[in-house]
């Protein structure tokens, strides 16, 4: 941080101090929302779950009888566990499909890949609920693929729709785009020469992958799966029209506690667990970012 | 009750009547609330909002969708926060709401008491329809089970619980309901399974009988029988997450029968998403419940007249009527009420009785018990 800021300032001339003001001007803003709708609501919620009322229902005290409700809950913990099994499963699903499709995206120029990369692009645009319909139409119960197949007398298959799968298939779909999008980025630091030198002397696709592309697109790696674990973890509308009634994600189980059960200490405490969660990805995603500010100051 | 809102609840009373007049109207708009489905909030956008505003010049209706559940309770905390305060609540109506949420609501003199608020049309209220004096009941409708008559002929649809049980288990895969706290038609079955177990006796579940122990132990029957269909629904054991959806299902015909609110069922079939083909039955042991939505105003409504005035507006021969042919419903008011030719025409699905359940507490019972004990499903992978 320290080095970019005086070669920042070096390279441009200006004083330090009037570009500190301004500086701190532009991110007071930010920081201030940051302070107001989501530290200050984050530590309510915090001190809610773990200040209590007594017995009686008079006279808050410290207590932690709410986590160890949750902890000690079986089906709590299978609807952390389910949201923790579909984030996995659907971030290494997407990194499968995403890695060798931004190299093909990368290193192909053409009609065929700009039809490639529009439709790889092309979800991003779609809401998500509208999504969540068009996945029941199609992937649904006597949807066009079970219309399809068995037109060309072919079994049919069993339907994804309100099954742990539904709401997998829906998150690959749906950030598919931003996944591409970060991953071509960090490919364009890859340099064509590299990889055509790669090939000159001998490496194979595998090895010029492990070797030439993968240390320079980690950074981006961890950055996309980062974005995309957050994203999951949380999310609402798949898991709620696509997915199983039980176990259910954190997202709808929040939801259901707060609005149905009308138990917000505990929705909270779900909160809480689902946040303390994505604040350890988070740690991550900024710890990749500031690495990689270090190397690129260096 | 406060000194403040009795004399502004009286005052209501008096004016309200007086205040049907346009003169008085000038700019107001009033916040309607609803948590109902598309149908219910159409029929505010397209029926009941257009012919107010032109029988009130000036006066708008703000049709506000808090849809899921929950949606409209964080908005009545809303307004006893604001009563306790002395502020505005942003609320004028909610179009459907339990007069009990939250708690401590009429205690505090949260709603208007509709038996005083002095409005001409009440009188015709159907008397089976009032639970509460705080809640307006200006439409009913009722879950029923809509089928597919080209795989199941309306004779030999079941006509009672054990009909019924024994036909989804012969036909497994064809029947599915909803998550019973996304939606009544799911939510419905599920208290029609409970009543069969507590001797399909409705007047057992009442909103100030609930206890946590006693209720584990009546509701426990109900699970039962659930989880004991689950394996022979439709995907072995999976449950939609709406009225709607398991509505959809059965247009794609994916599944043969499902519950159903009967005026979604009749709109959806005059509109084509659900096939002329669509049979619908009620059991005759005990009917799947239903309810008539109740409509609540807080006392501390910024336009407390006309939210009244609305109301009564609800409960005229134009939006009763609109009500029965618009969307499928029962009217609030008696029968007698409506045209002549309108009776006869709906002689045959007008109810007797209407079992109903009460929210609160046992509802809240009912979908956590629901999620815990019949949802997961550890044979179905």
């Amino acid at each position: 941080m320290t080095d970019t800021a005086t070669s920042g300032g070096a390279a441009t001339g200006r004083p330090d101090a009037s570009g500190r003001v301004t500086g701190l001007i532009l991110v007071a803003l930010p920081v201030a929302m940051v302070m107001t709708m989501i530290v200050w609501p984050i530590g309510l919620a915090i001190l809610d779950t773990l200040w209590l009322p007594g017995p009686d229902g008079t006279g808050a005290r410290f207590s932690v009888a709410s986590y160890r409700f949750f902890f000690s809950d079986g089906y709590s913990l299978g609807n952390l566990w389910i949201t923790i099994w579909t984030t996995a499963v659907s971030t290494a699903i997407l990194m499968a499909i995403a890695i060798p499709l931004s190299i093909y995206l990368r290193f192909r120029t053409g009609r065929a890949a700009a039809v490639v990369q529009a439709l790889a692009i092309f979800p991003l645009f779609v809401p998500s609920i509208i999504l969540a319909y068009a996945f029941v139409r199609v992937l649904g119960p006597n949807g066009m693929v079970d219309i399809i197949l068995a037109n060309i007398g072919l079994p049919r298959i069993r339907s994804p729709y309100l099954t742990v799968w539904g709401p997998v298939i829906g998150f690959v779909w749906d950030n598919l785009p931003l996944t591409v999008v970060i991953l071509l980025a960090g490919l364009s630091g890859v340099s064509t020469q590299a990889v055509e030198a790669a090939r000159d002397v001998g490496a194979g696709r595998i090895a010029t992958f492990r070797h030439i592309i993968l240390p320079r697109i980690g950074p981006s790696i961890l950055v996309a799966a980062s974005f995309v674990v957050l994203g999951l973890f949380s999310a609402f509308t798949f898991p709620y029209l696509l997915g199983p009634a039980a176990p259910e994600m954190m997202g709808p189980f929040m939801q259901r506690t707060f609005g149905d059960v009308l138990d917000p200490v505990q929705a909270r405490t779900q909160a809480v667990v689902t946040f303390l969660f994505c604040a350890a990805f988070g740690w991550f995603y900024v710890r990749s970012i500031a690495a990689n500010r270090r190397r690129m100051a260096r | 009750m406060d000194r403040r809102s009795l004399m502004k609840l009286g005052l209501a009373g008096l004016a309200a009547p007086a205040l049907m007049r346009p003169a008085r109207a000038q700019g107001a708009t009033l916040n309607m609330y609803t948590s109902s489905d598309a149908n219910i909030s159409d029929f505010w956008s397209n029926v009941v909002k257009p012919s107010f505003e032109a029988a009130n010049p000036g006066v708008q209706i703000n049709v506000v969708i808090a849809r899921e559940g929950g949606g409209t309770q964080a908005i009545a905390e809303r307004a006893l926060a604001a009563l306790q305060t002395g502020t505005g609540p942003l609320l004028d109506i909610i179009e459907q709401h339990d007069p009990n949420l939250p708690a401590g609501g009429i205690d505090a003199g949260l709603w208007v008491d509709w038996t005083k608020a002095g409005i001409a049309n009440y009188g015709r209220v159907n008397p089976l329809a009032i639970q509460t004096n705080f809640g307006l009941p200006y439409r009913g409708s009722q879950v029923l089970l809509a089928f597919d008559t080209t795989k199941l002929g309306q004779d030999e649809a079941p006509r009672t619980w054990a009909e019924l049980v024994d036909w989804i288990k012969a036909n497994p895969g064809q029947f599915i309901y909803n998550r019973p706290d996304k939606g009544g038609s799911g939510g419905n079955f599920v208290r029609r399974a409970i009543h069969e177990a507590n001797g399909r006796d409705p007047s057992l579940f009442t909103v100030a009988n609930f206890d946590a122990a006693k209720a584990e132990g009546m509701l426990a029957g109900g699970f039962d029988i659930l989880a004991d269909l689950a394996p022979s629904l439709f995907d072995a054991g999976a449950y939609t997450s709406g009225n709607a959806n398991s509505i959809q299902l059965l247009a794609q015909g994916a599944v043969t029968m499902i519950p159903a609110w009967s005026d979604q069922a009749l709109q959806a079939i005059n509109q084509g998403v659900l096939p002329e083909t669509t049979g619908l039955v009620q059991l005759t042991d005990l009917p799947l419940a239903g309810g008539f939505s109740q409509s609540v105003v807080p006392t501390n409504a910024e336009n407390l007249d006309m939210a009244i005035a609305l109301a009564d507006f609800l409960l005229t021969p134009e939006i009763q009527t609109a009500i029965v042919t618009g969307i499928g419903g029962f009217p609030g008011v008696s029968w007698s009420e409506l045209p002549a030719d309108l009776q006869e025409r709906f002689a045959a699905v007008v109810p007797a009785s209407i079992p109903t359940f009460p929210g609160g507490d046992w509802g809240a019972a009912v979908s956590d018990g629901w999620y815990r004990n019949v949802a997961p499903n550890v044979t179905r992978d």
